[in-house]
């Protein structure tokens, strides 16, 4: 009786997936097909890619994205550094502080990206701290608007492991603080880093405003300016980038699965 | 050694021709030496299809060899001021030391102590009610408002304003920037009203017109973009001529652009120079003006379809070569052109920011 | 007792270094007791100076740049001082502009973690083959920053006047999409377009929280004789409520900060607050940034709220999913 009931109800419950599933696929889908018909129509009358060879065609294409890519492997670097072991240390010492620190990495969703640029410029343009022609100041805006997802990123992912089991085992087998942290915490977070790595990645490309006022040659600004005045490039141009950061992103995906207990969800298991 | 001697070729030509010389060869000479020293120039807001800015920068560059560096090509005339105060401090590459904004801008920069004065060698052919008398701003070029149509989607071509009213255009018009903040679209408005009967005091029937079209559905509330013009979604648009006629070029076909000056209604907009008073390369600064303002460079944006500020003078010396007067939209068109003057550009805009999400956009609220 | 942060913790009775991990309080014994009340002050400070980076950084990049700006919402144009700025701010087309984007952000937020929700289920406990998942977190990750100009863009080529869905609707189906009514450039149409990238955020946050829905809830539940309505009425809904509308309110926070989309869509004739300072700050005609400043301070003060619940509500799921 009750064997019947789980078939049936796994039944209906397979259904209603795949129903939303469906349609969240079609709702997906759809803009894109658009977009991408629309790229094709370069050349009056036929299906071209004449758009695409454009793109391809502009030097400016790769060295603002290769110069967007430098800007978010810096990013991800710092960003790691600084809240990696802030969320450690909070998971383990000092649990009191997580609403604190947790509200300063919620609050760059609420500064407009203009009003942090001008910000930024008006501080470090003055000696002793004159930085602002240095590339690590946009790097420095950067993490902070990429705070929000790599906080939450490594947040989950020490949350799914057992923190403090681990590091009082490792201690009490003799661990050092490097040992522990490089040996035991970080390869148990792994897929949560590397989540933390492509969302920021996809934040730090296609990033406008700060690139745009601190006068770097990024890719956002790139895609603005084909954006303004031509008709099919920008529509090739977002077909690219959207499936660039896809390829980045899968990559990261066919390489964390398989691993036990992680699962192949970004942000990690709960 | 043949860039100077055509500089003083062209030093000499200008000397003819004014009365009095702001400076002399001389002088100039030092400039170039004193530019060339600084080796850069920041410009800002400048797309480079914009009364063939492109070409003009390139030209510049190579001559002088200067690199010129280029920030924010889709900026507002706004935000050019807004980065000459963010960076008062800086004289990195995120300062611009030059700006070119919405006639508007100009006493408004003053005001705010933004800018600092020069007046380049051609300064006496420049129209005297286009450019402050310290030489703090002065005119560079103006464009009269014209149609843009997308001829592959819409076969009869409107004419004037109250074409655009017919019901064969249903959904087929967008305005080509919010004109709450765009100067191109806050024009349009002012260019209905005066053919709906408003004057340069009054632009409530600009703000009726358009309340009109966005009932009949003829408004499209989007931003016309190059791109929703050639996919059909916004085929009417209007903009400053010369960048109706650089999208046509550049589209070549596909689609196939016409550009139409209204019948009446037609109102021309000009944009003013002005060096930045915190400019990290003041030299250069004064140097792209001079080039700008000679010969040379008011036939650039000539290519461009933009009126040079100095075309009545140099179409009485006969400069205008034959082939790019034939290129621009006919000089009858432009003899119903408006120019609305500074105050009226304030009070006008600021009407208009005012009345447009009464007026017009009341339908288009939250349900 | 309670630790009191200045004056250190009571040498005598339970409840000393309350923090300490692994240390095991007897009262008996007075000499652990009395070290640890010893170390206890000293210590507390100590842990947050492991702090010091994050903070610095956060005070040197955040705060003190957006402080810098924001203070110009008290100036007027010439530099001196007034809250004629935030006086403005309760101007009936500004509250109203206020409350506009509160309702999109809102409604977005309802949409996108509604049918965010509803995916991550399928690819979560609703039994979809595996492949499915990898595929949706990956899309997730893409899709949660594809928003602007060309997310706007991508919206018009599908549901414009002219766009492809709406095309295809007319000329195969014989439905006319405009005539009935609908129109892309609308409070509905901007909401349907932020909600590609809420609904894709919303996946991503509340996935872990579905892997922590136990399987022996549900069993015990169809033990005892539970249809699925009711398991996800009293047990499922429940456990799961505060992580959800935690989620949703960071997509409202997404939503109420996002501008570029909205102004592509709809040229600014929607009210947003993000359009208005831009309008003040990059507009040609208004621009009044010391405007735009307090607007920009009046969104902190909305968000900061919005977080606040937020942080709540998070405190209180995470008693529930250990």
């Amino acid at each position: 009786m009750s064997n019947r009931k789980t078939r049936h109800g796994t039944g209906v419950r397979k259904a209603f997936s795949w129903l939303w599933m469906i349609i969240g696929l079609v709702y997906f889908f759809l803009p894109l097909a658009a977009t991408f018909l629309f790229s094709l129509k370069g050349k009056k009358g036929v299906l071209s890619f004449v758009a695409y060879q454009h793109v391809f065609a502009d030097p400016k294409f790769l060295k603002t994205f290769g110069f967007s890519l430098e800007m978010s492997i810096l990013t991800v670097i710092i960003g790691l550094a600084l809240i990696v072991p802030t969320a450690i240390w909070i998971h383990l010492k000092l649990p009191k502080a997580k609403p604190v620190i947790e509200f300063f990495t919620l609050l760059p969703f609420v500064i407009p990206p203009i009003i942090l640029a001008f910000g930024l410029i008006r501080i470090y343009s003055r000696p002793p701290f004159a930085i602002v022609s240095s590339p690590l100041l946009l790097v420095a805006g950067y993490v902070i608007i990429a705070f929000p997802y790599i906080y939450k990123s490594v947040d989950a992912g020490l949350r799914a492991m057992d923190l403090r089991g681990l590091t009082e085992a490792a201690q009490s087998l003799g661990a050092g603080w490097l040992t522990l942290l490089f040996q035991v915490i970080l390869p148990n977070l792994r897929t949560a880093l590397l989540s933390a790595l492509f969302l920021t990645f996809a934040i730090v490309i296609g990033e406008l405003t700060l690139a745009v006022l601190l006068a770097w040659p990024a890719f956002g600004p790139y895609m603005a300016l084909m954006g303004r005045n031509l008709a099919y490039e920008p529509a090739a141009l977002a077909i690219l980038s959207f499936g660039m950061t896809w390829g980045a992103i899968g990559l990261i995906q066919a390489v964390s699965r398989g691993r036990p207990g992680q699962g192949s969800n970004l942000g990690g298991t709960h | 050694m043949k860039k100077s001697a055509f500089l003083v070729v062209i030093a000499l030509v200008l000397g003819a021709a004014a009365f009095a010389q702001s400076t002399s060869t001389k002088d100039m000479n030092a400039l170039i030496a004193a530019a060339k020293a600084e080796g850069q120039l920041t410009v800002i807001a400048l797309p480079h299809d914009w009364v063939n800015y492109g070409e003009m920068i390139q030209k510049f560059s190579d001559k002088y060899g200067i690199q010129v560096n280029e920030l924010n090509p889709n900026g507002s005339s706004a935000e050019e001021i807004e980065a000459i105060k963010a960076n008062k401090d800086n004289k990195g590459p995120q300062a611009p030391d030059v700006i070119d904004v919405g006639l508007k801008f100009g006493p408004e920069a003053v005001a705010a102590g933004l800018l600092s004065p020069y007046k380049v060698q051609t300064w006496n052919s420049i129209p005297n009610d286009v450019k402050d008398k310290e030489g703090y701003w002065y005119g560079d070029y103006y464009g009269a408002l014209a149609f843009e149509v997308n001829t592959d989607i819409i076969k009869n071509v409107p004419k004037s304003w109250a074409d655009l009213l017919k019901p064969e255009y249903k959904g087929k018009f967008a305005l080509s920037g919010d004109p709450r903040i765009s100067a191109q679209a806050y024009m349009t408005v002012i260019a209905a009203s005066l053919a709906n009967g408003g004057s340069l005091n009054n632009v409530g029937p600009g703000l009726q017109y358009f309340a009109k079209m966005n009932k009949s559905g003829n408004l499209v509330p989007l931003i016309a973009v190059t791109g929703t013009l050639a996919s059909g979604e916004t085929p009417i648009t209007i903009e400053w001529d010369y960048n109706a006629l650089a999208n046509r070029d550049k589209l070549a076909g596909n689609p196939n652009i016409a550009v139409v000056v209204p019948s009446s209604g037609v109102v021309a907009g000009i944009y003013i120079q002005g060096i930045s008073a915190y400019a990290p390369h003041p030299n250069a600064a004064r140097l792209w003006e001079e080039f700008l303002y000679s010969d040379e460079g008011q036939l650039i944006w000539l290519k461009g379809y933009g009126h040079p500020i100095r075309f009545n003078d140099l179409a009485k010396r006969n400069a205008v070569p034959a082939d790019l007067a034939a290129k621009l939209p006919p000089s009858s068109a432009y003899a119903k052109a408006v120019f609305p003057t500074l105050d009226q550009q304030g009070q006008l805009s600021k009407a208009i920011a005012e009345g447009w999400d009464k007026i017009v956009g009341a339908n288009i609220q939250a349900k | 007792m309670t630790a009191h942060p200045e004056r250190g913790v009571p040498a005598t009775g339970p409840g000393a270094a309350p923090e300490r991990p692994g240390v095991v309080q007897t009262p008996d014994d007075p000499g652990p007791r009395g070290a640890i009340a010893k170390r206890a002050p000293r210590k507390w400070p100590l842990a947050w100076l492991g702090l010091v980076p994050f903070l610095l950084f956060v005070f040197a990049f955040m705060l003190l740049p957006t402080f810098s700006i924001v203070t110009g919402s008290f100036e007027d144009g010439k530099g001196n001082f007034t809250m004629d700025n935030f006086v403005h701010l309760f101007r009936p087309d500004i509250l109203d502009s206020y409350l506009i984007t509160i309702k999109v952000s809102g409604a977005t937020a309802l949409l996108g973690g509604l049918l965010g929700f509803l995916i991550a289920y399928a690819i979560t406990l609703g039994g979809l083959p595996k492949p499915f998942r990898s595929f949706m977190a990956t899309f997730s990750g893409v899709a949660s920053n594809f928003a602007g100009v060309p997310l706007a863009f991508a919206f018009i080529s599908t549901l414009g006047r002219v766009g492809f869905v709406t095309v295809l609707l007319r000329t195969v189906f014989g439905i006319d999409l405009y005539g009935a009514g609908f129109n892309l450039y609308s409070f509905w149409g901007l909401s349907l377009t932020y909600t590609y990238f809420q609904i894709p955020l919303m996946v991503l946050i509340i996935t872990p929280a579905l892997d922590g829905m136990k399987k022996e809830w549900r069993e015990a539940a169809e033990n005892l004789g539970a249809s699925p309505l009711q398991y996800w009425a009293r047990v499922g809904i429940p456990v799961l409520l505060p992580s959800l509308l935690a989620a949703l309110i960071l997509l409202f926070g997404n939503a109420f900060g996002a501008y570029a989309t909205a102004y592509a869509l709809t040229g600014g004739l929607i009210n947003l607050v993000p359009i208005l300072i831009g309008a003040q700050i990059r507009g040609n005609v208004l621009h009044d940034s010391q405007l735009g400043y307090a607007l920009a301070f009046g969104m902190v003060i909305v968000m900061t709220i919005s977080i606040l619940a937020y942080s709540w509500l998070q405190r209180l799921s995470s008693r529930w999913v250990k």
